[in-house]
């Protein structure tokens, strides 16, 4: 008679040989495996890839990059990247001397409901100069790269298409998060005197009513399209060849012992984006005072509030050179320098402050 | 967006060297470990197979040792469905990766191809080089030796820390010459030029010069214009950068003007029209005359003579449509991705379809 325990053993091992070899997905340890099959401990690790290859399911395709092993007795392939919702797999075993056996993976694409939306656009005035520069796409979540051009659409008042206005980059402007993207007009069609602006006439004409749309189409970086198209009406205004002119800035000083915000109100929208990094404020020794910056309504003011109590005493707001406005000029230096009325300080390229009084 | 980038000078030192039996090499200054890029986007070769890798997102430029030095003498490397093979490769779908740059190592003729796995910011970057026989395989960065440097990117000092730095440069493209790096980028900020000059081997405490490049029109207005792509070429024996920017004229800056603070006028030769961006150009000698070959994102592949650009006038006058160096569309060559030089007689492109193809230079 049998023990219980020999039974199981036996029963165990009976399974073993008829079990056959097989080969499924760890869809947990993201894995290939091989198992049943007593010939794997056996394998030399050269043959592992002849024995054992997993590519995706398409004709005529190089075997997936991945490492093998042998683990409780079973072939295993580890992909080098994580397999992919939505595609299918071949895990094809060539045991010696049995027929092969292929086995499809096919990794399901969960169904989900587009969420991710054009949450705004810079700037935000509805009034923009003929040569505005840029516009800045804020997304609620990261984005995909690569066809970004193909869902924007500029439209003039009678809804036709104004053709090529932007500088289409292969490689794209996103910031780090994959949420911002910067739309550049062909500086071609700014600036005077080029042979894009004669063919193609400037792209925004004063006085007409433009929309900038963004189509749905446009997938996130989960491969899921916006729940939403997004539109910004504007009309356009006189082109702006000013530099900027910081003595028609003015300030509003907070109060020493409070953390009231410092204020800088611009007479003109400058640009959002270099406004919240192109300026500090310093106290009269130099140190940098630690806080964070607000842009106010159409990017016509600069808030800074700092972490601790002001104190009383001279301030400094410190500017940097790339400050600039909807058109790219810049302080003391327009985007375009006329050479017959040009001086030599137009060029410079100094660092400007904008100095203030805490009582 | 490459280029044969071995310019003749670096050729010169290389003999030098040889002659005088002075062991450079450019893998020297290289140290082994992981080259932790967060992007690769363009590529271009220097000598001894170091292969130079610009990655914007994390604003730095890499030269790795590619350890592919044995010359080969074959005649073509030919893919189809490249873009296929690698996204398999990668366990993906072509739709899910994107093919940023092609480069062919001169000497071993391996075309090396940059791609980022993945559509978001998170995209893992690789680099798979393909030998002449069709065969892929990744490069490996995990322990390699390289060296890297970053660009300069300023931040608010107040506030900076916070939230990261949303600003981004967008490496266009970078060449190796004279032992410099080359880089040409557009921020995702400000409109300016960056056209960066870094010695190298990389130092850290020299991040290079900057140049501000201008660009004329009409005789009358002055931009600063960032260079979309160039090329290091010697126009008359004086080393020149001839370089698109992004409003498409071809400009052509002697690289000796290129001092640190310099703001230097690029002299317009040519304008290509308007509503196309040159994406690579490659110069190349054949039936003993001179030519530079350009791609394009919409008119197609230009061939045009590189000799004589000297005698070409400054455009300093508004043209009506194509003006200065006269140039001719390649008609066999369309849909044109990326390209690169593979030999004297013959250049490797990437087509729109996904194929990569050996043509003849025309």
């Amino acid at each position: 008679m049998l023990s219980m325990a020999a039974r199981g053993v036996l029963a165990a091992c009976l399974l073993l040989l008829v079990q056959s070899p097989a080969v499924r997905f760890d869809g947990a340890r993201n894995l290939f495996l091989l198992e049943h099959w007593t010939g794997a401990a056996q394998l030399p690790a050269e043959r592992y890839r002849d024995v054992f290859q997993i590519s995706v399911d398409a004709p005529d395709v190089p075997p997936m990059l991945g490492q093998y092993r042998i683990e409780a007795g079973a072939l295993i392939f580890s992909p080098q990247y994580p397999v992919q919702p939505g595609v299918k797999y071949r895990a094809v075993a060539r045991i010696p001397g049995a027929a092969p056996i292929t086995t499809l993976v096919d990794i399901p694409k969960p169904v989900v409901k587009p969420t991710t939306v054009v949450e705004r656009i810079y700037p935000t005035s509805s009034v923009l100069p003929e040569n505005q520069l840029k516009f800045y796409i804020h997304f609620s979540a990261p984005m995909a790269r690569g066809s970004g051009y193909n869902h924007i659409v500029l439209r003039d008042q009678n809804g036709s298409v104004v053709e090529v206005p932007f500088l289409e980059l292969t490689e794209e402007l996103w910031d780090p998060t994959g949420q911002r993207f910067t739309l550049f007009f062909d500086p071609g069609r700014i600036k005077r005197g080029l042979v894009s602006q004669q063919q193609l006439g400037i792209a925004l004409k004063e006085g007409g009513r433009y929309t900038l749309s963004i189509d749905r189409g446009w997938k996130d970086a989960q491969g899921n399209p916006l729940a939403a198209d997004f539109q910004k009406v504007f009309t356009v205004g006189p082109p702006d060849r000013q530099p900027i002119d910081i003595r028609a800035w003015t300030v509003r000083e907070p109060a020493s012992g409070t953390r009231n915000p410092l204020t800088l109100v611009f007479p003109e929208s400058l640009d959002h984006a270099i406004l919240h990094r192109d300026l500090d404020v310093t106290d009269a020794s130099g140190a940098v005072i630690e806080g964070g910056v607000t842009i106010g309504p159409e990017e016509k003011s600069w808030i800074f509030t700092p972490d601790v109590a002001w104190k009383r005493g001279a301030y400094t707001v410190r500017l940097g050179t790339a400050i600039a406005d909807l058109s790219g000029n810049m302080i003391n230096r327009p985007f375009e320098i006329d050479v017959f009325d040009k001086v030599d300080d137009a060029l410079t390229h100094s660092k400007f402050v904008f100095p203030f009084i805490v009582n | 967006m490459t280029k044969f980038r071995l310019t003749m000078c670096a050729l010169l030192a290389l003999t030098l060297f040889a002659t005088t039996g002075v062991a450079a090499d450019l893998t020297d200054s290289l140290k082994a470990g992981k080259a932790d890029l967060k992007s690769v986007g363009v590529l271009a070769f220097g000598p001894d197979g170091v292969l130079f890798a610009g990655d914007s997102m994390g604003g730095q430029i890499f030269a790795i040792d590619t350890q592919d030095r044995t010359p080969s003498t074959a005649a073509a490397v030919e893919v189809m469905g490249l873009t296929g093979k690698i996204a398999a490769m990668l366990g993906t779908t072509a739709d899910q990766i994107t093919v940023n740059d092609i480069a062919v190592n001169p000497a071993s003729k391996k075309t090396y191809v940059s791609v980022s796995r993945g559509i978001g910011v998170n995209a893992t970057p690789v680099i798979v080089r393909i030998d002449t026989t069709g065969k892929l395989e990744a490069l490996s960065l995990d322990n390699v030796k390289f060296a890297s440097v970053a660009l300069p990117n300023p931040v608010n000092a107040s506030t900076g820390g916070r939230g990261g730095n949303a600003r981004l440069q967008a490496i266009t493209d970078l060449a190796f010459v004279d032992n410099r790096v080359f880089v040409a980028g557009l921020s995702n900020e400000e409109f300016s030029s960056t056209l960066r000059a870094i010695a190298f081997p990389f130092n850290a405490a020299d991040k290079g010069t900057n140049v501000e490049i201008w660009h004329g029109s009409h005789n009358q207005f002055e931009t600063n214009s960032p260079i979309r792509t160039f090329l290091p070429y010697k126009v008359n024996g004086e080393q020149t950068i001839l370089a698109s920017y992004t409003c498409t004229p071809l400009v052509k800056v002697p690289v000796s003007s290129l001092k640190s603070g310099a703001k230097v006028m690029g002299t317009t030769i040519a304008e290509f029209g308007a509503g196309n961006t040159p994406l690579d150009m490659i110069a190349y000698s054949k039936g003993g005359k001179n030519y530079i070959l350009m791609s394009n994102t919409s008119r197609g592949v230009m061939k045009f003579s590189a000799d004589g650009l000297e005698g070409f006038s400054p455009i300093t006058k508004q043209v009506p449509d194509k003006a200065g160096v006269p140039y001719e569309t390649i008609a066999t060559m369309t849909g044109v991705l990326q390209m690169d030089q593979f030999d004297a007689q013959r250049v490797v492109i990437l087509e729109r379809s996904g194929d990569l193809r050996t043509v003849a230079l025309p």
